[in-house]
């Protein structure tokens, strides 16, 4: 890795403290098959109840802060400004440009300060999965910033940063066709986990069993229009199964519609009412 | 047509009247706006102009004295994957620090000491002015700046972080995340640095004497022994000779200089960092220096009852 | 008053035989929807149908179009043209900062050959212009200050005071009595009493 001139640098190798945890320590997760850690059922959809604010950036045109038990977000809308190179300028449509990040702390490794692949990919799932619902064209020769800050990661982080995003850019005013939602599921086996923790993502607590139908969904959905703009999905899951994690997903889009529904009028109305002009 | 009006023709007339004065200028000026686009108007098209309209009546656009600190709140332990956390707002700039200890070789230099790497960063969430990439002057110093007040104020004694003498130390990690950029950043860093450094526990590290390998008891957790509260005060010079507390991103940027005096609870002075600018009599220097000691009460207060209040169960 | 109706963008407004689409709306499959948050506005405007709209507290994103009058700031002048920050479409300040260009040809509606930049701007002036062009993938905004009303509004001269203006092509400094030269805007008494 090339050394960073730019930061304050600390010894070349320092290692997290979970790699030599005693042994006693590690606990036997309790064989009960229904129950979750945190009290939530599994095969239902049982999304963690969100809290979300937006408007808290003074210096962004739009911006949202969600929580989704202790996964924490922070998204910020610049723009519509013009476009930062000449050869990218689109003279019919704007440009959707976004950036996503994981604060240092935000895992339970400390992350590095560079941009790693996995930060680009999401990024770019988010940007697949925003793009539908705004409407572009009507921001010709400019570009629309959407960057995002993970804060804490506790699982189903693109879910909630494209849920997060989209209440940004309806903050910033941005003309679009539909809000759009992001909910996540882990399949495993004939069972699945909804809005999943970092540690049932990663399959930390995993009952023993089939290695069958085993995956992470997340689908980036436009609550008004019926349409899924965003689909990823990882691990090996049947046909069957997928088609029906969809359909779960798109039903915990639907518990969190009216959150940010609320969220959003509430903002528009802790701002003054427009003049009659 | 609809636009902007501009009343320029009775202006002329009375120009032999306003020949004299035209140093002053008051802010009913920019007329070439209609009224209620008028204030929005004269500060987008002259700040500057803008700002010396309040500075002569001693306040500022948003209602401060010139030596009034914006309000100042602090959270603690919000993020549960930190061992250690803060968030501070000093008016609408907002800081976050986050505090992770890692294990390592103490320096060759030093085998009874550990590390403390701050760093701070300034994302392009935080304020359009700032781009994605590699860290920009502004992180850069502002990075230099939080370490250089580590050094000097001790507020954690790198003895404390060592575990085996030559064999095992901690390496605190603060990373500080700027959330939304308005003005005074160092000050607001500290802060946080200051609040996280308190708030964040260490789990137990002991060495197997067989297998020299270190072992983490994560179910038990200490604090870490803070030496020296190091607080700091922001100032701005404006117009050469105008002092003002706590810049906004505005004023900063119309500035002549900038002072951040760091003092500790001792009344002694940790760090002054005045990066070029306009000079300075040693007069305002001792103003500025006493405004930061009254500035420590506050802040050392507010951490204080912040963190007496997060003990307390609610 | 009845407090107005809120809504998000993708909310179902109406029918099209009900309402015609006003701003901050779009149309599909024969209904109309709110693209953006913010109030319900139903307005007749003597046609047979009322328009219905969506409005903020600040007008939306409004960017520079063909035909706006826009306030700008000249920031550098060469003798072939202006370049400017635009900083308001209308009376709506803009937050982030679009360039355009008054080219040498469009200061002036007479004797364009005759024109010369230095004559017309000086960096700081601000300006009052019409956008005549998006401009290419290459170029800015492109804009005019070829009629009566616009050009110069407020300038400072050489001693740093704010100029008035003379005539349509000079102004004065108040404090050091120097003229300069400036393509000045000229205000139509209709107008001030607007």
């Amino acid at each position: 890795m090339p050394t960073d001139t730019k930061r304050v640098r600390g010894p070349e190798v320092s290692q997290s403290p979970s790699l030599f945890l005693c042994k006693t320590a590690a606990k036997k997760s309790t064989a009960s098959n229904d129950a979750r850690v945190d009290g939530r059922q599994r095969g239902q959809v049982d999304v963690r109840s969100v809290f979300v604010r937006c408007g808290l950036i003074s210096q962004a045109k739009g911006s949202a802060y969600i929580e989704a038990g202790n996964t924490k977000l922070i998204c910020c809308v610049y723009g519509p400004r013009e476009t930062e190179r000449k050869d990218e300028t689109d003279m019919k449509s704007g440009r959707l440009i976004t950036d996503m990040r994981f604060a240092p702390f935000s895992c339970r490794e400390r992350g590095s300060w560079i941009q790693g692949s996995d930060e680009k990919d999401l990024s770019l799932m988010l940007l697949e999965s925003l793009r539908p619902g705004v409407c572009l064209q009507k921001y010709p020769r400019s570009q629309i910033e959407v960057n995002v800050m993970v804060l804490e990661n506790d699982g189903a982080v693109l879910a909630h940063a494209v849920t997060c995003a989209s209440m940004a850019l309806a903050d910033a005013g941005i003309e679009m066709y539909d809000l759009v939602l992001g909910c996540s599921i882990r399949q495993e086996g004939a069972t699945y986990l909804i809005d999943p923790t970092f540690l049932e993502e990663n399959g930390c607590n995993l009952a023993s069993g089939s290695r069958e139908n085993l995956g992470s969904l997340t689908v980036a959905f436009l609550p008004s229009l019926n349409q899924i703009s965003g689909l990823q999905s990882d691990g090996e899951m049947g046909e069957d199964t997928l088609t029906g994690g969809v359909r779960t997903c798109i039903e915990g889009c639907f518990k969190l519609y009216p959150v940010i529904q609320q969220a959003l009028s509430k903002a528009v109305r802790r701002k003054a009412p427009p003049s009659e002009s | 047509m609809k636009h902007l009006l501009i009343n320029l023709v009775s202006r002329g007339t009375e120009m032999n009247f306003v020949g004299f004065r035209s140093d002053v200028r008051t802010l009913d000026e920019p007329t070439w706006l209609t009224k209620n686009t008028m204030a929005a108007g004269f500060k987008t098209a002259e700040p500057l102009e803008y700002h010396r309209s309040f500075l002569k009546e001693n306040c500022r656009p948003d209602g401060r004295e010139l030596g009034e600190f914006r309000t100042t709140t602090l959270n603690i332990g919000s993020i549960s994957t930190a061992d250690g956390s803060a968030l501070v707002k000093i008016g609408n700039t907002t800081v976050m620090c986050g505090i992770k200890g890692e294990l390592a070789n103490p320096p060759v230099d030093a085998p009874n000491k550990g590390y403390i790497v701050p760093n701070v960063d300034l994302p392009p969430l935080c304020s359009s002015r700032f781009r994605p990439g590699p860290p920009g002057e502004r992180a850069q110093a502002a990075s230099q700046f939080i370490a250089d007040v580590i050094e000097s104020s001790a507020v954690i004694q790198k003895e404390d972080l060592c575990i085996v003498k030559g064999k095992l130390c901690w390496v605190l990690y603060c990373d500080i995340m700027c959330l939304d950029f308005d003005g005074n950043l160092l000050d607001a860093c500290l802060i946080a640095l200051l609040a996280a450094l308190k708030n964040a526990r260490l789990p137990e590290v002991t060495v197997n004497k067989e297998t020299e390998a270190p072992e983490v008891n994560l179910e038990s957790r200490r604090s870490l022994n803070i030496h020296k509260h190091p607080v700091g005060a922001s100032f701005i010079v404006f117009d050469d000779s105008i002092m003002i507390v706590d810049p906004t991103a505005e004023e900063e940027s119309l500035s002549t200089a900038t002072i951040t005096v760091v003092t500790d609870e001792e009344e002694r002075l940790c760090a002054l960092h005045k990066p070029g600018g306009t000079s300075l009599s040693g007069e305002k220097l001792q103003n500025c220096i006493s405004r930061a000691t009254t500035r420590h009460k506050e802040v050392r207060k507010l951490i204080d009852k912040v963190i007496q209040s997060a003990k307390t169960p609610k | 008053m009845s407090p107005m109706k809120l809504c998000v963008p993708g909310d179902r407004l109406c029918s099209t035989d009900d309402c015609m689409p006003g701003t901050g709306v779009y149309l599909r499959h024969g209904y109309i929807y709110s693209s953006l948050a913010g109030y319900v506005l139903r307005k007749n405007e003597g046609e047979e149908l009322p328009v219905i709209s969506v409005v903020r507290e600040t007008e939306a994103q409004l960017l520079p179009d063909v035909g706006a009058i826009v306030t700008c700031k000249v920031t550098s002048i060469n003798p072939r043209f202006a370049k400017v920050h635009i900083l308001y479409v209308g009376s709506t300040p803009l937050k982030d900062r679009f360039r355009g260009t008054i080219r040498k040809e469009d200061v002036r509606a007479t004797e364009k050959d005759r024109v010369e930049t230095y004559k017309s701007f000086r960096p700081g002036d601000i300006v009052l212009a019409k956008v005549i062009s998006l401009g290419d993938v290459q170029s800015n905004y492109l804009l005019t200050t070829a009629e009566n009303e616009l050009g110069v509004v407020v300038a400072h001269s050489e001693a740093g005071a704010q100029m008035v203006p003379i005539s349509w092509c000079e102004m004065q400094c108040p404090r050091t009595h120097a003229k300069e030269f400036r393509k000045v805007a000229r205000v139509q008494p209709e107008y001030l009493q607007a």
